[in-house]
Formats: structure tokens, sequence, C-alpha cells
């Protein structure tokens, strides 16, 4: 960190935004609320028609809800990889973006938490899911991989929750002191009465690595959970034992991902690139380079198990992965994910604007796809020949995708509205502290 | 069994629980209803308990037994009458005419004009027309489909009175017919008895589905087919150019250019004569056959005619004729060409029968039908009644129809809905579904078939016969004296003209004479004039007339055994007949489930998928796939389809079924009128000239086409994903030498399956199950289906979807693949592109011990009962559809919407269970609602029966066999009967039986889902030209050449269902 910064630009730069957002933001926000509306108005035909304003067909049952689903809850995990596991492993270069990239997991989980509602033929009687005593002694099927899921979202949702609003204590007191009125009143309330004395900060950074650590299994978890969806299922292309590893690379390679996508304009358009630097990016890219490694791996490996397995069922639908009727979706997934990654290892592609945030973009269009690719291509390949079809999407269901990206961004920017999108506390502790010589130095 | 007092019990019935629709304002999703009890209970009517009545099949001319199911006023459910020859069994026929009696276009009563009559004023229109015409000096005629029993009666009592009558269908008799009185001077049709029969020929005839008498030949067949029943299997060789849903199971195709199909049937008999040294009457005939020459015209090599002579002479063998796709000009010469060879093979008398009266009443020929509407054009007929043909549509547009009919004064229709023919001088008057009103019909001198009512008519309908009645009082005094009417019960004698009839021959069998002139006076109404007339006829001396009378009620049937006579040959030369027409193709039409378009307003007919292309709701055609890559045709353009006479342009299919020079064109479709037939496909006759077969006057429904791709979107989707299996073992097939070799066998499967590899370590610690197998304590329900008999015909997909309350989602939706019909029929071709070999298998949920589904519903909405059904709660489903992504059979089905059964489908709902509303899953149940009752009742009957203070046997209060395995719809329905039901738990029952026999299989039972379902795998010999390179058994045919070594069954730990061990558990015969 510069030298030149003092506390108080450190509080001004970061909370400019909660002051005065910039007319890009209010373009973008309106632009999310318009996409929130067709994915809306979407969602509300499809709960008085019924599923069949989607593209389902038999055996294709799940599509574009559960590929949306597991994107998102995807890109939750780069957030808790940066904000807890880099914690905890002291990774400094995580201080200058880890409050937007932990807000970006809860809203992520928040939209992939929306998906099991929209995906349900009875939205209305979704709540079933959960296990709440009732007196009719219904009960849930705990061996249901869906059940499991929907724990391993909720668990999720609350720790990274807590983990973020601990992590922002310290900063809402700061914001409280900038601020009069009402709004003062509510960062009071939030700030927990905090007053940055010594004790306080003691048992907030016992508490903090706490929650570090309790975040951190989750990291592995949640996607592992999220892929026993398919590989405990025995559809070929999903039965696999390779998915929870795989899944966990895919998750963090999406995320790393879209922090770049997010943080990228994010520091453009509030100007804070004295506290976001280049090589926060680059940082990012590697960890994206690596487990995009682990991915390709993973794709050969399924490849070879299928082949290896001597089962043609397995093999007939990676096959027919490449040369069916969905060989655009593999091609799009191996050329996003596989072959255009490659250019970050070049490293002026790595360290400028333009070649970070384009290939972000194609990195997340590619994880999307690949989940595509595993759902729709295996269902629609199944066992009894008779029953193979070709699924597509209809407007419906690409409407609330565009649906899912508003929700995200409108929950996002009004994060960068009301929160201070960088960690002013972590940044002070990087600078130089004031001292009274420096003070009388410069008074010099 | 009191009519009058049963009727009134329904009409209180129909009034009572008509509910009261109160749907909630904002609750759109679930319809709410009100149930209202009746005031006062109808004596021996328990609400929701069925009330049975055996009746008569309206679905064609065969005149099957059925037994009509009413529930609370509304007949519900039909099956096959278990004491009618035809039965059990029902075809898809029987079921859509159930439908059609709820069909939403029903006219509300006689109408003429679009306007609803009186049923007095509409008499009084009618026969003031009838009067008028015959002052005038016109012709009063009848046009309509075959009919037999008291309403031919009647007729006969008009035309005696004057009236022209025409009999004909599209599908009709007269080419065999006339060749049978050609052959052998008799006037009735000959009746192919195939059970016995060890290789059959066919050129084309329908045995299986559109030909007249079809439900028993199929069964004949089916029984010649299955190996268990006489130590063979039949071997099925086809003539014809495109392959029927009758032969589509053939063993070998034999393909001949078409239109010379006579010449090679003439050949086929020569050789035969040569190998068995005949040179009986017929010999005279074969002197003047050129072998040589027809094998030269018709491209089939004469080793191969030879090899089949040499077949049919060896064994017990049967000749059958031509059919829709060989019925050109020289039909009648082709049906006397195969009666020759049955002559030569010396299979008349066996399975050839005469004497039997088989005939569908009078039959008139095309030709009457053609001078019939050219004397309508010119003005001589003034009044004509169209019984059951819509004449515009069904009728080629060559012989101008149209214009005829509007040239007549009056045209009478009896028809239910306004169809293509009704015009601006029509006069409708609905007869009512055959549900709904007396008949009676007898295709045999020994068999007679009784069809009553079974519930109230649901709109102001009047029967047939009810209106035949009328006329034949008004006409009788212009009538000769009643005395001297004489009307045999089989129906009228002056039939075909046209034919150079060597012998006429006497009444076969005929009963005691009856003048039903004499009885129209005395009878009230039709019901009366039936009861009488069978009472005179068929009723044994001295029989107490009311007790007779309620038997016949009861079983619905009179029947004796059939009296044979001998025949002997008598023609010395075949009729003539030549093909003509121009284009480089032949052009044939096949019906399917549509018929000539008697169904086309039948939703779930139309929505029922072709056996073939498993397309739908159009008109298509079928084309060889190497014509269709020579023509450059994409899946989805538009062909259009030219004769001389006119041009359809539709889809098409790639069916290897079809030979390349030969276009199938699918009839029933492009009609103008009706609520689901409007504006689908093309029709189909407007192709044709209406020339005919100068020998019979049959129609020629072949002709030459010309075929060019255009451009549009042809909007046809194959519901079935695949042309053929890829390899895996679904639809199984094993060879006829192995099927017989094996059929006791113990349990050892010959059945080739692919294993998937195994660990050998893992198989060494044996099998191992993650969860226990459930426990089935009493039953385990379980079905068994022979693929063998299967041809696909969907009968057991219209029957469950009766049954079950399966709508139908209309066109649109089903091109997205949304069928909701619980069954769903594989059709794989297999084998090379010369001859195909197509398999069917209908697919249906496997009711696992182990099933995928279960495990994967978070709510526990699907669970295994004790049972062993794999049951399900629609109310606790939230539509996560894990379980359908996880069902390896595509068993499940989703609503997508809330699905509507417009007025007056609703109706037919079956009330034993529910709907199902939007986002929930469903699927096959074993029909649990009738699994419940029948299990219910036994343990009833058992509990009544116990001694006071003991407790219930056990034995007593288990189903026994028989009353399960037809118990559920499809089983019910399957004419072939290749559907069983049973209790695995019983050692003894069928199912058992079957399902351990060497031929059985489960469906990918390598994955140890442990279905409750088994197949048991088609038999098929190898004919030389298409042996697929030989080896033993069907073992090689379809392994992967992985090097399999046998597993372990993977049947559990002593679980009841650790018997069924075959098919997974088979040895794999290697070598």
């Amino acid at each position: 960190m510069s030298n030149k910064l003092t506390y108080a630009q450190v509080n001004r730069d970061i909370m400019r935004p909660l002051f005065t957002p910039t007319m890009a933001w209010h373009g973008l926000m309106a632009l999310a609320l318009l996409g929130l509306a067709i994915g809306g108005v979407c969602w509300g035909i499809q709960l008085v028609w019924g599923l069949g304003v989607a593209g389902y067909h038999p055996p294709v049952f799940w599509g574009v809800y559960i590929t949306t689903f597991v994107f998102w809850v995807g890109i939750g995990h780069a957030g808790t990889l940066i904000s807890a596991i880099l914690f905890l492993t002291r990774s400094r270069w995580r201080t200058g973006i880890y409050r937007a990239a932990e807000a970006m997991t809860i809203f992520a989980v928040m939209t992939a938490a929306l998906f099991p509602a929209i995906h349900v033929g009875r939205a209305w009687q979704a709540y079933w899911l959960f296990p709440y005593p009732n007196q009719r002694q219904l009960w849930q099927n705990f061996k249901s991989p869906l059940m499991w899921d929907v724990f391993a979202v909720s668990t999720y949702f609350t720790v990274s929750t807590v983990f973020f609003f601990i992590g922002l204590v310290p900063d809402i007191a700061a914001v409280r002191d900038n601020t009069r009125g009402y709004t003062q009143k509510l960062y009071a309330a939030m700030a927990l009465g905090w007053h940055g004395t010594d004790r306080q900060w003691r048992h907030y950074m016992a508490a903090y690595g706490f929650f570090a650590a309790l975040a951190t299994p989750l990291v592995l978890s949640v996607h592992s959970v999220v892929s026993w969806d398919f590989a405990m299922a025995d559809t070929p292309g999903w039965h696999s034992t390779l998915f929870p590893p795989y899944f966990v690379a895919g998750a963090i390679f999406s995320g790393c991902a879209m922090v770049i996508t997010l943080m990228l304009p994010l520091q453009r358009v509030f100007k804070l690139d004295a506290y976001i630097h280049i090589w926060h990016f680059e940082h990012l890219a590697k960890l994206c380079m690596f487990t995009g490694g682990i991915l390709t791996y993973s794709y050969g490996c399924e490849y070879f198990i299928a082949w290896y397995s001597d089962n043609p069922y397995e093999w007939g639908t990676f096959v027919d992965r490449v040369v069916g009727k969905y060989w655009w979706v593999f091609g799009t997934m191996v050329l996003c994910n596989c072959t255009i990654p490659l250019l970050w290892w070049f490293k002026r592609v790595r360290t400028s604007f333009a070649g970070l945030f384009i290939v972000s973009i194609v990195i997340n269009i590619g994880m999307w796809f690949e989940r595509y690719n595993i759902i729709a291509s295996s269902l629609a390949h199944s066992f009894d020949p008779a029953a193979w079809v070709y699924y597509t999407p209809t407007y419906i269901e690409m409407g609330i995708l565009v649906g899912s990206f508003a929700w995200f961004f409108t929950w996002f920017l009004l994060f960068v509205k009301i929160m201070p999108s960088v960690a002013i506390a972590e940044i002070k502790e990087t600078l130089r502290p004031p001292l009274k010589h420096d003070e009388e130095a410069a008074a010099k | 069994m009191d009519g009058l007092n049963r009727r009134d019990f329904l009409k209180a019935g129909a009034v009572a629980t008509s509910a009261t629709a109160a749907a909630c304002a904002y609750d759109y999703k679930v319809p709410q209803e009100e149930v209202l009890p009746y005031v006062v209970n109808p004596e021996n009517v328990q609400p929701g308990l069925a009330t049975y009545y055996a009746s008569l099949c309206n679905g064609c001319a065969t005149a099957c037994g059925l037994v009509a199911r009413n529930t609370d006023g509304r007949v519900v459910g039909v099956e096959g009458n278990p004491d009618h020859p035809s039965g059990p069994g029902l075809c898809t026929r029987g079921h859509f005419d159930l439908i059609a009696a709820y069909g939403p276009d029903r006219l509300p009563g006689a109408t003429a004009k679009r306007t609803t009559l009186s049923w007095a004023d509409a008499d009084k229109q009618m026969l003031d027309a009838v009067a008028a015409a015959r002052a005038a000096g016109k012709t009063v005629a009848w046009l309509g489909r075959y009919r037999t029993g008291t309403a031919s009666a009647l007729l006969d009592v008009l035309a005696e009175g004057g009236l022209r009558r025409v009999h004909w269908e599209t599908l009709g008799v007269e080419p065999l017919l006339a060749a049978a009185r050609i052959a052998f001077g008799v006037d009735e049709l000959p009746v192919y008895e195939l059970a016995g029969a060890r290789t059959v020929v066919s050129f084309g005839f329908d045995f299986a589905d559109s030909a007249f008498g079809s439900m028993a030949m199929r069964k004949g067949f089916a029984k010649a087919r299955n190996p268990a029943s006489d130590g063979f299997a039949a071997r099925l060789v086809a003539i014809e150019p495109r392959l029927s849903s009758s032969s589509i199971g053939c063993d070998d195709w034999v393909s001949a250019l078409p239109g010379t199909e006579t010449q090679v049937a003439l050949a086929l008999a020569k050789l035969c004569a040569a190998a068995n040294g005949y040179s009986g009457a017929g010999a005279s005939l074969l002197s003047g056959v050129d072998v040589n020459a027809a094998c030269a015209a018709s491209g089939i090599a004469e080793a191969r005619l030879t090899e089949l002579a040499a077949m049919l002479t060896a064994a017990p063998s049967v000749v059958l004729p031509g059919g829709p796709s060989t019925q050109g000009a020289d039909a009648t010469a082709l049906a006397v060409a195969t009666l020759l060879c049955n002559m030569v093979l010396g299979a008349v008398g066996t399975a050839v029968q005469f004497g039997r009266g088989f005939r569908p009443g009078q039959v008139n020929s095309f030709a009457d039908v053609k001078s019939l509407v050219a004397d309508a054009a010119a003005g001589k007929i003034g009044v004509l009644f169209l019984d059951g043909i819509d004449a515009i549509h069904a009728l080629p547009a060559a012989i101008g129809a149209a214009d005829a009919l509007a040239k007549v004064d009056l045209v009478v229709q009896f028809a239910d809905e306004a169809n293509d023919s009704t015009g601006e001088n029509t006069l409708v008057l609905p007869t009512g579904s055959g549900l709904e009103q007396w008949s009676d019909a007898s295709v045999e001198s020994s068999l007679h078939v009784l069809g009553q009512p079974s519930m109230v008519p649901l709109h102001d309908s009047r029967g047939l016969g009810d209106t035949l009645l009328t006329l034949a009082k008004a006409w009788a005094p212009a009538a000769p004296p009643v005395e001297a009417v004489v009307a045999p019960l089989e129906g009228s004698t002056d039939a075909t003209p046209a034919a150079d009839s060597t012998a006429t021959v006497a009444p076969v069998a005929a009963p005691a004479p009856v003048s039903t002139a004499s009885l129209v006076a005395s009878a009230a109404n039709f019901g009366e004039l039936v009861k009488a007339r069978w009472t005179a006829l068929l009723m044994p001396a001295g029989a107490n007339a009311a007790a007779w009378w309620q038997e016949v009620q009861t079983i619905g049937l009179v029947a004796s055994p059939p009296a044979l006579a001998a025949v002997s040959w008598v023609a010395a030369s075949l009729p003539e007949g030549t093909n003509s027409g121009s284009g480089d193709r032949a052009l044939v039409l096949f019906a399917s489930h549509l018929g000539d378009g008697r169904w086309a307003n039948v939703p779930w007919a139309q929505e029922l998928p072709d056996p073939v292309s498993t397309y739908f709701w159009n008109t298509w055609i079928e084309i060889n796939p190497r014509t269709a890559e020579s023509l450059g045709l994409g899946e989805k353009d538009l062909v259009k389809v030219e004769t001389d006479h006119g041009s359809v342009t539709v889809g098409w299919f790639g069916a290897p079924t079809v030979r390349e020079d030969t276009v199938a064109l699918r009839m029933g479709n492009g009609k103008t009128t009706g609520k689901y037939a409007k504006g689908r496909g093309a029709n189909a006759f407007a192709l044709l000239g209406g020339e005919v077969d100068p020998a019979s006057g049959a129609l020629n429904l072949t002709s030459r086409v010309r075929i060019t791709r255009t451009q549009g979107d042809s909007g046809l989707h194959a519901l079935c994903g695949s042309m053929n299996q890829d390899g895996r073992t679904i639809a199984a097939r094993v060879n006829a030498a192995d099927a017989v070799a094996n059929v006791e066998g113990e349990a050892q499967s010959i059945v080739p399956i692919h294993h998937l590899p195994t660990d050998p370590r893992v198989e060494a610690a044996g099998p191992v199950d993650m969860f226990p197998e459930p426990q089935h304590p009493t039953y385990r329900f379980s079905m068994v289906i022979d693929t063998n008999a299967c041809n696909g015909c969907g009968a057991c997909q219209i029957a469950c979807a009766v049954e079950n309350n399966t709508p139908f989602v209309g066109p649109d939706q089903l091109r997205k693949g949304r069928t909701m019909s619980w069954i769903r029929m594989d059709r794989f071709f297999e084998g090379d592109e010369n001859s195909p070999d197509v398999r069917y298998l209908p697919a249906i949920c496997q009711h696992c011990a182990h099933a995928p589904c279960e495990g994967v519903c978070p709510v526990l909405a699907t669970y295994h009962n004790l049972d062993g059904l794999n049951a399900m709660i629609y109310n606790r489903c939230v539509g996560t559809r894990y379980c359908a992504n996880n069902c390896p059979y595509t068993a499940r089905r989703f609503n997508y919407h809330t699905w509507e059964w417009p007025q007056s489908y609703h109706l037919m709902l079956n009330p034993e269970l529910s709907t199902r509303e939007m986002g929930v899953m469903e699927k096959c149940t074993f029909c649990v609602q009738r699994v419940r009752s029948v299990k219910d009742n036994w343990r009833d009957a058992a509990f009544a029966e116990r001694e006071p203070g003991k407790p219930v046997s056990m034995d007593k209060h288990r189903v026994p066999d028989a009353a399960l395995q037809r118990l559920t719809a499809c089983a019910a329905a399957c004419p072939s009967e290749a559907i069983n039901f049973g209790n695995w738990n019983d050692t003894d029952s069928t199912v058992r039986q079957l399902g351990t026999s060497p031929r059985a299989y489960t469906l990918l039972g390598e994955l140890n889902t442990k279905p409750g379902v088994r197949y048991m795998a088609k038999v098929s010999h190898h004919a030389p030209a298409f042996s697929h390179g030989g080896g033993h058994g069907g073992g090689h045919e379809e392994g992967h050449g992985d090097s399999h070594t046998p597993t372990e069954a993977p049947g559990g730990h002593g679980g009841p269902d650790e018997a069924p061990a075959h098919g997974h558990g088979a040895e794999h015969k290697e070598g």
C-alpha cells in the first residue's frame, strides 16, 4: 500500500460510493431492475401455466434451471476461498478484494437458492423440502441428494452471511461515524457498538479466525454435495466418483473469474485503483489457471473412465456429447474453459484490463455451458435409445436466466451503495500508522 | 336387468352426480367440485361400484364381444368379452369407440342446417322426403358400412320395399369374397386358422389389424408363434411392398415388384405343387404359369421362392391373401392365387376354413358405390341414407361424391357428429354410440353377439335400429306381404355383382327362417325387435324365454361350435386385372389408428403414435431411407406426392419397411370438419382415381406416383428417439431354434444380455446390496410381456389412457415429446437394410425392488409398498423430477400443465382414481385401483366365509392367479395376450412360470434395479437372406464382443425377489 494514503483518505475513498454513486451505478441499477422485471414476469407465467412453458420433455427433466443453480452455487465458492482460506493462510493479496468477493458469495448463494423454488413443479409446495415439524407427521427422505443439497446450501448461506457481517463490523462503525440521522441509527445497530477498543479487537480477531475456520470446509463440501445430485444418480454421464473434486475445481475456477468480472468495473467506476491493484487480479488469474488445469484434466479423465469402464451406456453418452446434437455445447465448453483461458499464461494478457475482463467473461460462459453439457446432454441420451431426445430451452427459461443475473447484480449494486466494498480496517492495517514524528516531519 | 328400471336409475344417477363446479376464485390449479349423494338410493346399486354389461363392439364390422364397465351411470371402461372367441383382449378400435361416445362434437339431437330438430320433426322430414322421392320415381338409396344382425334384416325388409342398398368399406372384403366364389363357388369368406401353421406367407393381408376378423387371426398367429404352445415357432414370410403392422415382425421379407404379387403367388403355387405332387382340380391353372418369368418380373430370386415352397410343403402352412398394400387392379386374381396355394398345400379345410358363414353381411363393391354416386349426380336419387361413411372424405375425390351428394334431395346421415359429408341438404340423425343403443351382429352362422345399451345416451340420440324400425313401419303398407319376406340371420345373399360366379351356394347352416317383417309391427322399439327376433331364431325349444334372455344378456352372445363344410376347387381360369398409371414409384395406402378417417376426430387416436414412424396427428409418407437419401430430403422437408388424379404435400418418414420403389401414404386425415380432425394432414383418397379391380369391383388402393421435394417444414416429430437400439439389448431377440429347444429349461436364460464388466474380487464376494431388499410378504405383483407377440398396435396404450385418466396433450405439446401415455412403445429397426428386423417393446414402469426413483425423491412421494408396487403419492409430490431423471426406463411422466378434458370427455374420467394437477409426477401404477379392489374383494370373501372364532385362511385370502392374469388395463386389452400380470410370490403363477422361462429377461437388469416387469425376447428365424453371420443363438448378435464372464445374480439375500435370477444371472454362452 502506498504510504501516501492517510486513514482519512482511505475512509473518503472507500466510502465515496455510499454517498455519491455515479451515473454508471444508476445506469447499471436500472438495467438490473429491468432484467429482474423480465425474470419476474417469466416466473409468473411459469407459475400460472406450469412448467410446460419450459423446454422439458421426457427424459430431460432438468435443464436451464438446475444448470443455473449449479452455476451460482459454484460462483459462491471463490468468495469463501478468498475470505476464509486466504485469511487463514495469511495471503496478503486478499485484502483489497475479499469484501466484494464475500458479498458476491452471499448474493450468488441467494440467487442459487431461488432455483429450487423456480425449478420444482409446484413452487407453492417447495417448503416441503424442509424438515419442519407438522401434524401430518410427514418427513423427508434423507437418502435423497436433493435433501443434502437443502442442508448444504442453507448451511453455506448461514455461515457465509455470519462471516460476512462479522467482517463488516469495524467498517460499518466507520460508516456510522460518517452518517447522520436515521441512517446513522441503522449503521449503529449493525456495528454492534463497535468502538475499536483493544478488547473489542482481541475478541473480534478471535471470532473472525473462528468463522474463517468454520467456513473453510464448506468451500470443499458444498459443491461436493451439489455434485452428488448428479454423481449419486444412475444416469450415464452423471454417475461418476470424479464429480466432487471436479465440481469444486470448477466452482473455484468460475468463482475467481466472476470476482475478476465484478471487481474490474468496480475498480474503474469508483476509482479504487489505490486499493485494488492489477496484481490482485493477476493472483486471481493464476488461481483460475490452476483450477482450469484441474478442470481440463477432469474432462479428459471423464472420457478415459467412460472408455475404460467398457460401459456402453456411459461411453455412448460421452461420444454423443461430441458428435451428437449437443456438439455445440461441448465445443463451447472446451473452447471457453480449456482453450481461451490459456491466454492468461501470457503475463501481458493477465495484467491488462481487457485481457482480464474478456477472458473472465468467457470463463463464466464456459462454466455455465459445462453444467448445461452435463445436465442436458446426459439426460437426453440415457439408457433406452427409444427415449433419446433433444432438449432446447425456451424463452421463459432464458428470461429467468437473465432474471437470475439481474437479481444477483441488483443485490451487488445495493451492496456497493450501502456497504464499504473494500475492507477499510484491513486496508488501514497495511498502512503505516499516523505517528507523531511523521506529522512533525511533515510539518517541517 | 330390467331395461326400464335401469334406465330410470341411470337418468337419476346422471342428474344426482352432476357436480357443481365451485372453483375457488384464485385457486385456478385445483378444480373443486361438490359430490352430492343420492337423495333416494336406487335399489341394488352401491355408489362407486361398477356394473358390467356384456355388449357388442361397434369399432368395426368384425363384431367382437365386449364388456362395458358402468360406474355411477357412465361407461368408463371397455374390455374384451372373454366368452367371445375374440376375447380376452380388445383392440384400439373398441377403445376409440368408447372415447368417441364422449366426443365434444356430438350433436345434441337430430340436426338439419345446423338447427336441432325434434325427433318428430326429423321423422316427418325423412318420411316426407322418402314419400316424395317414391312419388317422383326417384330412388331411395342406402350407402353404409357393413351391417349384420337385426339391422341388416330390417334393411332387407326395406330393400323389399325398394330401398337400394350399398354396403361398402374402404378396407373391405370384396376381393377375397369374390375370390372365394370364383375358386370354390361359396359365398362366404375363408376363416384363416393360424394357430397350427408352421410357415405363414402373407401377401399383404393385414390379419392382425385392419382385416375383417383380425382378432381371432391375431390370437391364432400369436399362438403359432409362441415356441411354448406347440413346440415350434411359426415362420412368417411377407411378400408385399410395405410391411403392414401384421407382418412387421416377419422373419423374412421377400418383396416383389409392386403389382407382380399375383404372378409370385402363382409361381409359388406351382413350385409347391411340384414339391408335393399336387394334381387336384386347381392344377390346370398352374400349367400355364412360368416361374422364371414371374421371378424375372418380380425381381425375386428363383432359389428364394423354391426355398419358400420347400418350407411351405414341409409342414402345415398357410398362405394369406392380399391386403391394402396389394389391393390393385388384380386384387381378386391375387386372392384366387393365394387360395390356390392353400389348395396345393392342402390347407383348405384345416387352416383355411369354409362353411362357417363368415362374412360381414351384405357386401357391395366399389363399382356399386360408383354407380350409386353416378346416379346421384344424375339426379336419380331422391333420398340417400349415409350410414357411417363419410362419403366426401373417404371416397376418392375423382368420382365426384361432393357434387353428387349436393344433387340428392335429402341426405339422411346416421352420424353422431357432423362430418365432411354434412351439407345443406343433410338431415343428421345421431344414432348414439354403440354403448347407448341396442344392436346385434352375427358374422358367422354359429356366433351371434348381442349389443345391449350400457348407459343412458349422453345426448338426444336414437339408435340406428329405431330409425330403421320407423322407416320399416312407414313403408310396410307398400311392402310385399310380410309373410313372404324371409330374412336369414346372416344377412342377405345378394352380394357382390359383376362376378363370373360359377355356382351359387345355399345359405350355410341356415337357421329357422324368421320373418323380420312380421315382427316389425308388434315391436315398440328396436330393443324389443332384437329380443323378439333372437327369441324366435335362437332360443332352444322349450326354454324359459325370460331366463334365456337373462342369460343371453349376461353372456352377451349365443355361440355354438362352428360347422365346417368341404369345398372343392371350381375355378378354371384366373380373373383378369392389370395395374396402370404413370409415375416412377408405386403408391400404397396404409391405415394406422385412424382407419379410413373414422377415428380422425378422436384425439387419443390422433395422438397414439404410429407403430412404424411414431408420428402422430398428421399425414405423412413412408419411404425407404435410401430413396430419401437419393432425393436429398432433410428431416423436416415436405414432399409433394402426385398421381394422375391429384396431389398432396406431406412430411416423410424413412422406413426400411418400405420398398425403394414404393411410397406408402397414411390414410385417415385431411378432414375439413371436426374439432380434432379439421385441418390435420392431407386426404390420401385425393390421390386415387377410383379405378376398380374388374373381377370384384373392389377399389384399387394402389397407384403410381411421382414425388418431389418441396420447401417447408413438415412439423413432424418422432416420439421414438432412435431408429435402432444402438447395440444395446432393450428389445432382445433369440433364435427360434434355441427358443424351441429351451422352452422349459431350468431357468437358464438364452437372452443375450450385455453385462457391465465387474471386478472379479467383487464378484467373488457375491452380490452386495447397499440397502436390504424390500419385503413382499404376500404379493409381489409382477408383469411379463412377451415381445414376440407384440406388433406395437397400441391397444395397451389406449386402454391404459382410458383406465388411468391420462390426457391427450395435443399436437403442439406432443411435438415437444410430452406424451402422457404411461406406456411408451419402443420401436427399433434392427437387422440390415434389406431385411429390417423390427422389434417392439412396451416400456412401462418396471416397479423395481431397488427403484432408482424412490431413493432420490426428497419428500418420499414415491415409495415401495408391501405388494411390490412402486407407489406414487401425487399429493406429496413437489415436482423436483429427480425421480424421472433417475429412472433408467424413462417410465415417468410429468404434468407440465393442468391438462384439460374438454366437454364432454370429462364424463369419461374413471372415478376410481384422481386426475393429476400440474407439477406432479405420474407413471404406471400397475392399475393400483384394480389391484386394491381385487385384493379387497377376495379378503372380504375370505372373511365372510370364515368359521366364527377362527382366523382367516391365507389360502383363501390370497387372490388366485386366474383373477390377476388379465387384471391391469393393458393386460386386459392386449389382443395377442402378450401381457400377463400376477403374483411373483406364487410359484405356480403364470408370471412366475413365464418370467423364469429361458426367453425371459429383465430390462437393463444389469443395473440391479430388480424390476417387477420381465420381458420375453422376440423369437426369430434366420432366413438365409438376412442371417447376421450365424453363430449360436442370439448370443452373438447383440453382444458387444467383450469377453463377459457369467456374473452372479444380484438377487439379494433371500428376499422373495431372489428367484428371478435369470436375465442378469444367466450364463452367457461364448464361442
